[in-house]
């Protein structure tokens, strides 16, 4: 399909590939932001809607230009540097937050074809690249000098490696069903006759809602939202960040919101692969699932109230681990039987 | 010079930057940061050598998390300097006959013949999974050690517990799983009554 | 037996999926929005907004300097200054209210003998500049003699309730 690029392939020479490669990072990094600025509006809009608002309706209609108009505000604000921080730290720290949440996407497939790097460890490169998050937040509390900042980021810090594990498990359960660490042949796996009834959903539901949750919280959404507990701790972390610094931590939590959308789809909802045999696959069924998971953050931010610390520390520790460790082990038994149809 | 030396010289350069600095800063958090990227420039250079697993699996396990929860007491230290720099020359005899030994063992260790034969890197198919391979031998001919390191660490875990587990009397921590347990029924009993008058 | 039904209850995420379901609900329900500029809440008489000094028919001021507003104001709000004028009443040379003191209790129009300070229904005022809010005699009486009939009619409505 892509013969009308050879002639061009040629004239480049060695230039060719990287030259490509920034292509198609920027073919996916741009769509990428705008759906992180429309995740915006969308949450505000979803979240108005549940609290019987109607939520931004009038810069542009049905408030459509609203995210727009917010990073053009963010952007023309000024960038204020405390005088007790430490200032390489202070500016590294949102780059960190977001880096990670960009290089992720290198492995996230899109349908069958669509992938920037197609590499075998795939679902480990996401996992290493999603613990890396962490430092951002970290870095942004102790360059602060603040103790609000100070406590966010302690809290954060605390919060994403207990959940981490849990999550990391959940996977685990996912890669002895599929036997593969690639994306791509974690969703063929999921391939059969049966549509929906194929799919890792079924025998790994729990999985499922281990992993969700794991990942609300490893994003720091709501109802785990401690780093920034505006009620407790003004805005944790990120008290002291203004105009443009602020808006790359706004960029990086919403990049990781939609890439934990996208795991989970790809994971447990088949991806790509249609839900009923009829219909065929596509990728418009890959967007859809993640656009459900998104409403889904969505909702669970509307719906409960902020957890406590130490609720949610039990939660992390003595609920999901022995959940997940059992289930790793019934799987594993499961997939020794005749039983195991997936 | 191919590109791949120039990578990983590059990689090779960012280490050795980042392991000096890690001895070298003043400040603490700095220090640990610059091991964070000795570290990752180092997963850098595993990758070069298509060791993706064990590359990945140093910045999941060390970057992830070690090395947060390392950052996690640091940062919470109240570090004075000149305290730290008083026995500074009580003790450099046995610092630097320390570094002389390391220096010695390294010569020793990557000037040998047998070692400097097997540096270069060997290329495989790109269907090569190393992960699969790494699982493989660990689960066969490697099994017992895996599994007796694996029950090592468990003690160390089970011990570190158990020597810092203290049961106090007399603090006021919160029983959670109490406070889970309680149920609307046990706490509130509405009452229905008529109004008394109508207005 | 109820132990192992809360045991169930609390896995399954009953109460969360009870939780969601409602918010899922509201989310398709009447929305109570107000658009403001396009449209407004209904306004009482009794509205207490921008203050006004009124006049009586003959276009004498009707504000006698007693100062009683000046000694019930609870944030300190007024200013007054009392002089003589040439025909020998007691006038005030000098009115002024800091809106940005001012916390809208109405106690100045309720200690005024002769109703000469009041609170209109306006609440949609601005200042682009600092002092912009300090409004002075004249600007007072300005916003008197603007909405004058709004301002009798509402004492009017609310005569019969004193």
């Amino acid at each position: 399909m892509m013969e009308w690029l050879e002639p061009i392939q040629k004239f480049l020479g060695p230039a060719w590939l990287p030259i490509w490669t920034l292509l198609k990072i920027v073919v996916i990094v741009l769509p990428l932001m705008g759906a992180v600025a429309y995740l915006t509006l969308a949450e505000r809009k979803v979240i108005g809607w549940m609290q019987i608002r109607i939520g931004p309706n009038r810069v542009g209609y049905f408030g459509l230009l609203q995210p727009l108009a917010d990073g053009l505000k963010l952007l023309m604000k000024e960038i204020i540097v405390p005088s007790g921080a430490n200032k390489f730290l202070f500016i590294i720290a949102p780059i960190l937050t977001l880096m990670p949440a960009l290089a992720v996407w290198a492995v996230v497939p899109f349908n069958a074809q669509l992938v920037v790097a197609n590499i075998n460890a795939g679902l480990l490169y996401i996992l290493a690249m999603a613990s890396l998050g962490v430092y951002g937040v970290i870095i942004a509390g102790w360059a602060s000098n603040s103790k609000y900042a100070f406590l966010g980021a302690l809290r954060s810090a605390a919060q994403i490696v207990s959940y981490e594990i849990a999550m990391g498990f959940a996977l685990v359960t996912v890669l002895m069903a599929a036997q593969s660490l690639n994306l791509g042949d974690i969703v063929r796996g999921q391939h059969g006759e049966h549509g929906l009834l194929n799919w890792y959903l079924i025998p790994l539901f729990p999985m499922f809602v281990v992993y969700f949750i794991s990942g609300v919280a490893e994003t720091n959404r709501a109802p785990f939202d401690v780093a920034e507990g505006e009620s407790e701790i003004v805005a944790g972390f990120h008290v002291e960040y203004s105009g443009m610094a602020f808006a790359l931590f706004f960029l990086g939590e919403y990049a990781n919101m939609i890439l934990v959308a996208f795991l989970a789809s790809i994971m447990f909802l088949g991806g790509w692969l249609s839900p009923v045999p009829f219909l065929p696959d596509s990728i418009v069924w890959m967007f859809a699932k993640v656009a459900f998971m998104l409403f889904l953050f969505l909702w669970f931010r509307a719906t409960f109230p902020r957890y406590r610390y130490d609720q949610l520390m039990r939660l992390g520790w003595k609920v999901f681990i022995p959940i997940s460790l059992l289930w790793v082990v019934l799987v594993g038994a499961w997939m020794q039987t005749p039983y195991w149809l997936w | 010079m191919s590109f791949f030396d120039v990578v990983f010289y590059l990689f090779a350069v960012i280490t050795t930057l980042a392991a000096t600095g890690v001895i070298v800063a003043r400040n603490p958090v700095h220090a640990a940061l610059f091991l964070v990227l000795a570290f990752c420039s180092a997963a850098g250079i595993w990758m070069l050598l298509e060791a993706e697993f064990l590359a990945i699996t140093l910045v999941l396990v060390y970057v992830g998390a070690v090395m947060v929860l390392f950052l996690f007491v640091v940062m919470m230290l109240d570090i004075n300097l000149l305290k730290l720099r008083e026995g500074f020359w009580r003790w450099f005899p046995f610092g630097a006959g320390l570094a002389g030994l390391m220096v010695f063992e390294m010569i020793w260790v990557l000037g040998s013949r047998q070692t400097s034969e097997v540096s270069v890197a060997v290329t495989h198919a790109a269907d090569y999974s190393n992960t699969k391979e790494l699982g493989r031998l660990l689960y066969t001919q490697y099994v017992y050690p895996f599994e007796l390191a694996a029950v090592i660490l468990l003690v160390a875990m089970v011990a570190a517990i158990a020597l810092t587990l203290r049961r106090r009397t007399g603090v006021k921590t919160q029983n959670i799983s109490e406070q889970v347990k309680a149920r609307k029924a046990d706490r509130l009993r509405i009452v229905k009554m008529k109004s008394e008058t109508k207005v | 037996m109820e132990k192992i039904k809360e045991f169930f209850k609390t896995f399954l995420l009953v109460e969360l999926l009870k939780g969601m379901a409602l918010t899922g609900r509201y989310m398709f329900a009447r929305k109570i929005t107000v658009q403001f500029p396009e449209e407004k809440t209904p306004q009482g008489f009794r509205f207490r907004g921008l203050h006004a000094q009124r006049r009586y028919a003959n276009g004498e001021e009707r504000c006698i300097g007693c100062k009683l507003c000046e000694a019930v104001c609870p944030a300190l709000a007024i200013k007054i200054e009392v002089a003589e004028r040439e025909d020998g009443t007691r006038r005030t040379t000098q009115y002024d209210i800091d809106l940005t003191k001012c916390i809208f209790c109405g106690f100045c129009e309720e200690s005024c003998p002769v109703d000469a300070i009041v609170e209109t229904r306006i609440f949609e005022y601005h200042g682009e500049k600092r002092g912009d809010l300090y409004y002075t005699k004249p600007m007072l009486l300005a916003v008197g003699d603007k909405h004058e009939a709004q301002i009798a009619k509402d004492r009017a409505s609310d005569a019969k309730y004193r």
